[in-house]
């Protein structure tokens, strides 16, 4: 178990990891109060046995409303990552598939220019301009934190594509591939059944970094007012309107939240480090980190 | 060496291309009509075309980019608002300054701090500075920024009032209370950075001091400043390449921590423009941070290039 | 002419007991288990042996430059006159490069990627010398012809990469050479190289050591190669020498098993034909317990004795062996 996370520093990020996404799934039973009723009686109170970590300026309950915002900002960091993964890994397995056309040159180069978009930047404009209202879209409302999560997700794909690319592309010219080749197996059995399953952990490596990122994106997002929309919490928007508090002493509105994106951050980034020790112990530093 | 500099250069052009295709395309498939918004709900059908025809709205949309394009390469000219009509180079000019001091700011204090660390830390592996450096590298890509900003505010300028807890002293009112007004801000945005420029710093030189040839230095008994330069010429080249992403990293990440502070950086001018839905400021605004992420990215192949005889020997 | 009878009075280099320690998980083994040695002035001795019998440890440890899993756990290195073990860094310094320099394997690596090869001659010459930015210059024209290498002018602004394999470990060699060492320690100096190019690089090195006077300790798998260059040869098998003497007599009169076995493995070219001979069987992994001969299990001599315990040195003038059957 612990080895399977790379060690105890992996093991205990994807612990930290695991309670979070158990704690935001059943938000409902375990927040001790509703994270959106109003009291303006026990507005601003000072974190007491109560209150764990106080009332916000309507009286709302802190750590009810930390537990419900693990929703939006796993939600967003998790679906994001999910799109990036399964559009990036069917491009890069699709370039390495047409591999020595002009297709996959076309591919790998407008791959390499659209990861030079700074995704923080883009995430930020985009959902601004696409608007924070929610949309109509057919049958379906479209709220910002989708729009944000898919917009993030696109932006996914460049780094993963080009990670599953560079693998796949390794694991082809492999000798067990070529003995495939002679047994007779056609090239997309080869991709989907071989090289597929071979070139997944960085993969796999990449998207838990990449969920940490989304963490801290969409908290910045909500954080700048295009996120997700009071009064549902998530922590982004909970620090936003904690700020103002700041001033006049009523710490614990921004401090709890800011601490709940930080533990999120670090669980995620222990666990992919020790996800990378163990797959990639050569690599044990990677471009991970920067958004 | 030339052939490099040129590859390099035609791909930097090459991605600013794809990328402003890519961002003219958005800005203009969003459902409502920047015509709507600029003369509002009541406006006539008429008037709407008009408008179109006025700011060339009513030509298809590569008829669009290319004389956008044109205008922006050949005259240097990024158009006019069209909520406010005002020239956006003009405010690009008054807040693109105050954006490039911050990162300027923190990537020197970060890339310098980080490097020197980084050094101490692999050099006296498994020291007091080596867990001190490693603990850093680890906290400092956890706190997120932002919130960091929150926390010092209340410590150091609410609490002990060190520093201003906003706002930016332009340097004309002075030095002293300009750089107090730029600390807290260059500080936060360098955090993250020193922490990932350490750990690659220190990661990158560990290996290097485990390669043959720096047996080879130490068994011709080169001393310690010898020793750390040939493993430093070494140990930067990923160093450089991390920090050139980091500087196009930072200005996005300016974008929050000047809303925090109150700073009338780039990122006034793009919420204002998100606000105020005027879409050619905000594709204005983002792909002046592209570009400075594009170039940024460039300038470390290059200095890379320089670094490493073995790229150009790649390349040609 | 060689005087193989005759051991020099005062060796330069003087190996007594060295003991290296390996780290094998938490705990250290012992894979260089009491090594003797020693070089005279302007001598050239071999050292042969598989990979794994601890000759490049024993070849590293002489200058401390051990990998850091490694480290020297008893013995003396006694390099003219002083033990070497235990010694400053900075006296160390005083004497690596300048006394004694070596040779590495692999010429691509051991060189230094991204500086000139002409500039990691200066800066060796530069540590060691009071010697002017011109003159430095010069000198490394000077190196460079020697060790064969034409144009030195243009090559000296070379990186690495830019040059053949062969041409790199001659510009091992002229860094080693650099500062006059009084011993060179050249391990494996051919083995990454073509076969051709091999015969040329050993060709230069032994024409340098001769016009320098170098006394050479020549580490290497290919009995071959010794035979050709040195003037004694101690055998290495599981972190000890085996045996130890003039080259004519290794290979006239072998008392050890696996020095016989060695030689069977020279490939022939007196039209012998039939099957490539090999040594069956593994050298005995460096974390396992040693009981008796450690080649016992590998050699169709042994008895009963040589299983249960280890066998004591059998000495001749000028020669040892150490094996229950060598008398």
């Amino acid at each position: 178990m612990v080895n399977g996370c790379g060690g105890p520093a992996g093991f205990a990020g994807a612990c930290i990891a695991g309670l979070l996404v158990f704690a935001s799934i059943f938000a409902p039973l375990i927040a001790p109060y509703d994270p959106v009723a109003v009291s303006i009686i026990d507005k601003l109170m000072e974190p007491d046995a109560a209150h764990w970590m106080g009332t916000d300026q309507s009286g709302r309950d802190v750590l009810s409303r930390v537990i419900w915002g693990s929703r939006a900002s796993l939600a967003v960091a998790g679906f994001a990552v999910l799109i990036g993964v399964t559009l990036g890994v069917a491009i890069g397995l699709f370039a390495t598939w047409v591999r020595g056309s002009w297709l996959e040159q076309a591919i790998m180069r407008v791959l390499e220019a659209v990861s030079s978009i700074p995704i923080l930047i883009w995430a930020i404009a985009l959902v601004g301009i696409f608007g924070v209202r929610d949309a109509q879209w057919g049958p379906f409302i479209v709220s910002s934190e989708t729009k944000l999560l898919v917009l993030l997700g696109l932006l996914y794909i460049p780094t993963l594509a080009r990670l599953t690319y560079v693998s796949a592309l390794g694991e082809v010219g492999a000798n067990y591939v070529a003995a495939r080749r002679l047994q007779g197996v056609g090239e997309l059995g080869i991709l989907f059944s071989d090289v597929l399953p071979n070139c997944l952990s960085p993969v796999i490596v990449q998207a838990t970094l990449l969920l940490a990122i989304g963490i801290i994106v969409e908290a910045a997002v909500s954080f700048v007012g295009l996120g997700v929309q009071p009064p549902t919490p998530s922590w982004g928007n909970m620090l936003a309107s904690g700020r103002d508090y700041l001033i006049s002493g009523e710490w614990w509105l921004s401090v709890f939240p800011g601490a709940a994106i930080s533990l999120t951050v670090v669980a995620f980034n222990l666990l992919g480090d020790g996800l990378r020790d163990r797959f990639d112990p050569r690599h044990s530093t990677s471009m991970g980190y920067a958004t | 060496m030339t052939s490099l500099l040129l590859r390099r250069l035609g791909f930097s052009l090459f991605s600013l291309v794809v990328v402003s295709l890519l961002l003219f395309v958005l800005t203009r498939s969003i459902p409502e009509s920047p015509a709507r918004i600029v003369l509002g709900d009541d406006a006539t059908a008429a008037q709407i075309a008009a408008f179109d025809r006025d700011h060339g709205l009513d030509q298809p949309i590569v008829v669009q980019y290319a004389a956008w394009l044109e205008r922006v390469v050949l005259a240097g000219d990024l158009g006019q608002s069209f909520t406010t009509g005002l020239s956006m180079n003009r405010q690009i000019a008054d807040t693109f300054p105050v954006t490039m001091e911050l990162v300027v700011v923190a990537f020197v204090v970060a890339s310098m701090l980080s490097i020197v660390l980084g050094t101490l830390s692999a050099f006296y592996r498994d020291s007091p500075i080596d867990y001190f450096a490693r603990l850093l590298a680890v906290l400092g890509v956890s706190i997120p920024g932002f919130w960091l900003a929150l926390v010092l505010i209340l410590t150091f300028a609410v609490d002990l009032d060190w520093f201003p807890p906003g706002g930016f002293v332009p340097l004309s009112e002075g030095l002293g209370p300009h750089l107090l007004s730029i600390a807290l801000p260059c500080f936060c945005l360098a955090v993250f950075y020193l922490a990932v420029i350490t750990r690659m710093t220190r990661s990158s030189l560990l290996e290097v001091l485990n390669q043959d040839y720096m047996r080879t230095a130490r068994a011709s008994g080169l001393g310690r400043g010898r020793l750390l330069m040939y493993a430093m010429r070494n140990a930067l080249l990923p160093v450089v390449t991390i920090a050139g992403v980091s500087f196009g990293h930072m200005f996005g990440w300016a974008l929050i921590i000047e809303q925090i502070f109150n700073i009338g950086g780039m990122s006034r001018a793009l919420l204002t423009a998100i606000n105020q839905r005027d879409y050619f400021m905000v594709q204005t605004v983002v792909m002046v941070f592209t570009i400075v992420f594009v170039l940024a990215n460039l300038l470390a192949d290059l200095v890379n290039a320089w670094l490493n005889p073995r790229l150009a020997a790649v390349a040609s | 002419m060689r005087q193989p009878q005759s051991v020099p009075p005062k060796p330069l280099l003087h190996i007594d007991g060295l003991r290296i320690a390996f780290k094998a998980g938490r705990q250290w083994r012992e894979v260089v288990r009491g090594v003797d040695l020693s070089v005279a002035p302007g001598e050239v001795v071999g050292l042969v042996g598989e990979s794994g019998s601890g000759k490049s440890l024993t070849a590293l440890s002489i200058l401390q430059v051990l990998p850091p899993e490694a480290r020297i756990a008893g013995g003396r290195i006694v390099f003219d006159g002083t033990n070497l073990v235990g010694l400053s860094r900075k006296a160390m310094n005083k004497r690596r490069g300048r006394d004694i320099a070596m040779i590495f394997q692999d010429p691509l690596t051991a060189l230094n990627p991204v500086i000139p090869v002409g500039r990691q001659i200066y800066d060796s010459l530069r540590t060691h010398q009071t010697i002017g930015h011109k003159a430095a210059l010069e000198r490394i024209q000077e190196l460079l012809e020697m060790v064969g290498i034409r144009h030195p002018r243009e090559r000296m602004r070379a990186y690495p990469h830019e040059l053949s394999g062969g041409m790199r470990q001659r510009v091992m060699t002229a860094l080693a050479i650099s500062s006059n060492p009084k011993l060179l320690i050249a391990d494996e100096p051919t083995t990454a190289l073509d076969v051709t190019v091999q015969a040329r690089v050993i060709g230069m090195l032994d024409r340098v050591r001769r016009d320098l006077g170098i006394a050479v300790l020549f580490i290497s798998h290919n009995l071959e190669l010794i035979a050709e260059i040195c003037d004694r040869v101690s055998v290495m098998y599981a972190g000890k020498v085996v045996e130890s003497s003039a080259v004519e007599t290794v290979f006239e009169t072998p008392r050890h098993p696996y020095t016989r076995q060695l030689l069977r493995c020279i490939p022939r070219l007196d039209g012998a034909s039939g099957p490539m001979p090999t040594i069956p069987g593994l050298p005995p992994r460096f974390d396992s317990e040693l009981v008796g001969c450690p080649f016992a299990p590998r050699c169709d001599e042994a008895s009963d004795r040589c299983r249960a315990a280890e066998p004591p040195a059998w000495r001749e003038p000028g020669h040892l062996a150490v094996c229950w059957e060598a008398a």
